[in-house]
């Protein structure tokens, strides 16, 4: 068995085409399904911050809502407007569901598991998730009708501001860690034993709020909230391209989350890495294995339904098993890199669906005064000073911060 | 910060506690005693004749004109009862029958589930109403 | 001449639907707009009317008094409290004092219920989407209390011509009171939530003002009179029931815009709670029922009376024949005539501002189209 793997990963280190394929056909899966159950997963967070259940009916505690969801949109009837550009209109949604997932190719998510590392890493992600802007213009346009177009190009008027804004936030990471390679990044975070978020908090939160205009998330979602006039640049969508921009949303989402954490708050590395003391957190998986076994019992034992408590008994039995095998040190070593990214990007998605649920809407010039009177001169600002900063330290800040650490 | 005085009142909502929910059919709401639902005529308990005098005053306070009571007159020249119709599709359940009704014979109860799938379904004769209330229960 | 298309920044006429998520109710709005900028609009209702006022005119009078309820569906029982009030002033009947302080009592209640659909529908509107769920939660609990009164939630038909037809249930007050000590807690919640948030206040200040003279001039009442500034409670100044018995302060705005009426509502609901207490702690045992036959054949007469409806001042004008049919009521609905200001207070906004500016009118469209 142990061989029959030792021969299987020969065999892909040989080819590295098909080793690639095949991270990508595991990242676009494991993706796909990450994407859908955080649909399940907003809608169980917003309803309990609103003293509501949420989804219950569909499988155990709503598990199987998403499936449910997805067959629902596919048996839909495929509409399309009578003077619409029949090519575009196919297009847009591809468009913007192809620009999401490609920027996964180059985020590490741990050590050693990334599709590919190229040097000019931070570049390509910008550049790519910019063009999911094409899949929304071309959307609203081609539906033929002056609603979508006006929420499109207002969305996209949005959308392009908060790219600055968040570009320019980037910049200082950048200035940081002297590269634009993602794994660089991550690695020098790791020299210098501190996450970015403390060496640039002004990026960090600068970032964040673009990152939330950047997907049309609450409180920046007017382009698509219904009780606007003007419905969105998807008005004219149903069926199965509604879903793939609903898709494409839900996975900007999780790339702008992956790629704050990677940036900021450190990638795949543990809480104060270079601290020994702290070496007992290389237990975190099997905590939160054991402790996800626990809760799902909790849970499961208030159904009053049996089917539904031997359903979760038998879930909380699978995390036991997985938190045994996770104690096996090879496979702990393993994992700890993914571990921790995971919480991480699940830390930062929880923080979006916490927004929704608190903050009001702002109204469309006010959301563009914020961006471009307070984000962008903020940005700017940042940059400038990380920058006279740095060329204080003599371009080496992870020798001169080390050391005024006392580390 | 303001806001986030704000997003602390959200988390703190998570707990259990807090959910305000009843799912439905399983968990069925407390009715207050008091609740005008549907009507029911009522017999005595111990003859199980209906209490009902025919009378007619339920008839003449309905602001709807839905109630419909058939009597004949016995030997003695008493009224008995022989038919009522009471139409629930333009009933507002506002109580003015149950309060006019000297006898405490029409009675509006706490059943709610009276759903039905066409309008005659609706129309409930003596029968209906002297049976009271027959909810469907549902299973998950 | 060019085509006009939507990109032209001439005039456009753009109709805000009768089905449409903000426009609570099915109310049809034309905006001319110039750009984003909205010129001037025009309110077009009709949607829901009913025909209320002619069917009164063939019923009795306790007969209708379930209508009465159906007109604002959000707050039954004040409807019913004025319109109850208005035939016991034409008959002349006095109303025995238990039965005015629990009248107060589920007036208030009903008032704090309205304003808390109005907080949660309009914090829906501007975007916050937990409010709501809050606001309904607090809501069932009155809505509980009143099932437990006079059985029904929403329609409640709940006072008769005279006084009462039920008595207090056992626990009313405990229910009472238990709500009006957590309510409090519950109204600092929302503010935490909403009253210093600043995107709230972006969306809120400086939108949709009145002025004062404008709000006298167009008639407009309630909330919205109190937050340009004028000091006009019915209650305080025609106080009808025991009103005058029991103290209670009246909030008043400064600027007249969105934000004002905001505050001057949460803050009416706090006052609401006072009053609760206040007519808890004065009921006595005694009668519920004035000296009213079975069958009321009021004089030949008519009669105005008016009472301050969460919307603002509710009145009725009960015409009598003599015979046991009124010969013609009408109904002075408040947000009817709130309405009208709809037209001033949007000119010169952003069309997003308009759905900000009719949920802070607080109108019920059964109320406007009866």
């Amino acid at each position: 068995m142990y061989s029959m793997a030792q021969a299987t990963l020969d065999f892909l280190n040989a080819n590295p085409i098909l080793l690639a394929l095949v991270k990508i056909l595991i990242v676009f899966a494991v993706l796909s399904g990450i994407v859908a159950y955080l649909v399940y997963m907003e809608r169980k967070v917003l309803a309990f911050m609103q003293a509501r259940l949420g989804p219950m009916r569909v499988g155990p505690w709503g598990l199987l809502q998403p499936v449910a969801d997805g067959i629902k949109l596919l048996l839909k009837e495929d509409i399309i407007p009578g003077g619409a550009d029949k090519f575009v209109f196919l297009l847009a949604p591809a468009i913007s569901v192809a620009a999401a997932f490609t920027v996964f190719a180059v985020i590490p998510f741990a050590g050693n598991f990334f599709i590919s590392d190229i040097n000019i890493g931070l570049l390509f992600i910008l550049g790519v998730s910019s063009l999911g802007i094409y899949g929304i213009i071309l959307g609203g346009w081609s539906s033929n009708s002056h609603y979508p177009l006006l929420g499109a190009l207002r969305s996209s008027a949005q959308l392009v501001s908060y790219e600055v804004a968040a570009g320019m936030a980037l910049v200082g990471v950048l200035l940081i860690s002297n590269s634009l390679s993602m794994v660089e990044i991550v690695q020098v975070q790791q020299k210098m034993g501190v996450w970015n978020v403390f060496l640039q908090p002004v990026a960090f939160l600068i970032y964040l709020i673009a990152a939330v205009a950047e997907t049309n998330r609450n409180p920046f979602d007017l382009p698509e909230a219904e009780s606007e006039l003007t419905a969105g640049f998807h008005t004219e969508y149903s069926g199965f391209r509604f879903a793939l921009y609903f898709l494409a949303e839900y996975t900007n989402m999780v790339v702008v989350s992956c790629i704050a954490v990677t940036l900021f708050l450190g990638g795949w590395l543990r809480p104060f890495p270079n601290v020994h003391a702290l070496d007992f957190l290389r237990f975190a998986p099997v905590a939160a294995s054991l402790g996800a076994a626990a809760f799902i019992l909790w849970l499961g034992l208030k159904s009053p339904v049996t089917a539904e408590r031997y359903f979760f008994a038998g879930l909380s039995l699978v995390c036991l098993i997985v938190a045994g095998v996770v104690a096996i040190p090879a496979v702990l070593d393993a994992i700890q890199g993914l571990f921790w990214f995971t919480a991480k990007v699940v830390g930062f998605l929880y923080a979006f669906i916490w927004y929704r649920a608190t903050f009001p809407r702002y109204r469309y010039d006010q959301l563009m005064n914020v961006g471009w009177r307070w984000m962008i001169p903020l940005a700017l600002a940042n940059m400038i000073v990380t920058a006279i900063v740095s060329y204080f330290v003599r371009i080496r800040p992870h020798a001169a911060v080390t050391a005024w650490l006392g580390w | 910060m303001d806001l986030i005085k704000g997003l602390r009142v959200t988390f703190s909502y998570q707990r259990p506690s807090a959910t305000y929910t009843e799912q439905y059919p399983l968990e069925r709401p407390p009715v207050a005693e008091r609740y005008r639902g549907a009507p029911r005529l009522n017999n005595n308990p111990e003859t199980g004749e209906t209490l009902c005098i025919a009378c007619n005053l339920c008839s003449l306070a309905c602001p709807e004109n839905l109630i419909v009571v058939g009597f004949e007159r016995t030997q003695d020249r008493k009224k008995k009862l022989t038919t009522f119709t009471y139409d629930l599709s333009r009933c507002m359940f506002c109580g003015l029958c149950e309060d006019a009704c000297p006898v405490d014979a029409l009675e509006l109860t706490q059943d709610f589930e009276i759903a039905h799938y066409s309008r005659d379904g609706m129309v409930w004769d003596r029968q209906a109403l002297e049976e009271g209330p027959r909810p469907v229960r549902f299973t998950r | 001449m060019p085509e006009a298309t939507f990109l032209d920044s001439s005039e456009l006429v753009l109709n805000m639907g009768p089905q449409h998520p903000a426009t609570h109710g099915v109310l049809r709005v034309k905006l001319k707009l110039d750009g984003e900028r909205v010129l001037g609009s025009e309110c077009i209702i009709g949607y829901l009317h009913r025909g209320v006022e002619k069917i009164a005119e063939n019923r009795t009078y306790q007969q209708f008094a379930p209508y009465v309820d159906r007109m604002d569906y959000v707050a039954a029982v004040t409807n019913g409290m004025g319109y109850v009030e208005a035939v016991e002033k034409l008959l002349g009947v006095e109303v025995p004092p238990r039965a005015q302080y629990t009248r107060m009592t589920l007036a208030e209640l009903q008032r704090i219920a309205s304003h808390l659909v109005w907080l949660g529908t309009h914090a829906l509107d501007l975007g916050a989407m937990t409010p709501v769920f809050y606001t309904f939660r607090e809501r069932e609990e009155v809505l509980k209390i009143f099932e437990k009164y006079c059985g029904a939630r929403l329609t409640t038909h709940a006072f008769r011509i005279g006084g009462l037809q039920y008595d207090l249930y056992d626990g009313f007050e405990g229910d009472v009171l238990k709500f009006c000590d957590y309510f409090e807690s519950r109204v600092d919640e929302y503010e935490q939530l909403l009253t210093k948030n600043r995107i709230w206040i972006n969306r809120t200040k400086g939108v949709g003002v009145l002025s004062a003279e404008d709000a006298v001039a167009l008639g407009v009442t309630g909330p919205v009179l109190r937050g340009s500034g004028v000091k006009w409670d019915i209650r305080k100044v025609q106080p009808y029931e025991a009103y005058d018995k029991v103290e209670f302060e009246v909030p008043i705005g400064q600027n007249g815009d969105t934000y004002d009426r905001y505050l001057v509502r949460i803050q009416e609901m706090r006052q609401s709670v006072r009053i609760c207490r206040q007519c808890i702690e004065r009921l006595e045992p005694g009668p519920i029922f004035g000296k009213v036959g079975k069958v009321i054949k009021p004089p030949v007469g008519e009669v105005y009376h008016s009472i301050e409806a969460p919307k603002g001042e509710l009145g009725y004008f009960v015409v009598s024949d003599g015979s046991t049919n009124p010969y013609r009521v009408r109904v002075r609905p408040p947000s009817f005539v709130n309405l009208q200001a709809l037209d001033k207070m949007v000119r010169g906004h952003l069309v997003a501002d308009v759905v900000a500016i009719i949920g802070t009118i607080d109108i019920v469209l059964g109320e406007v189209d009866r």
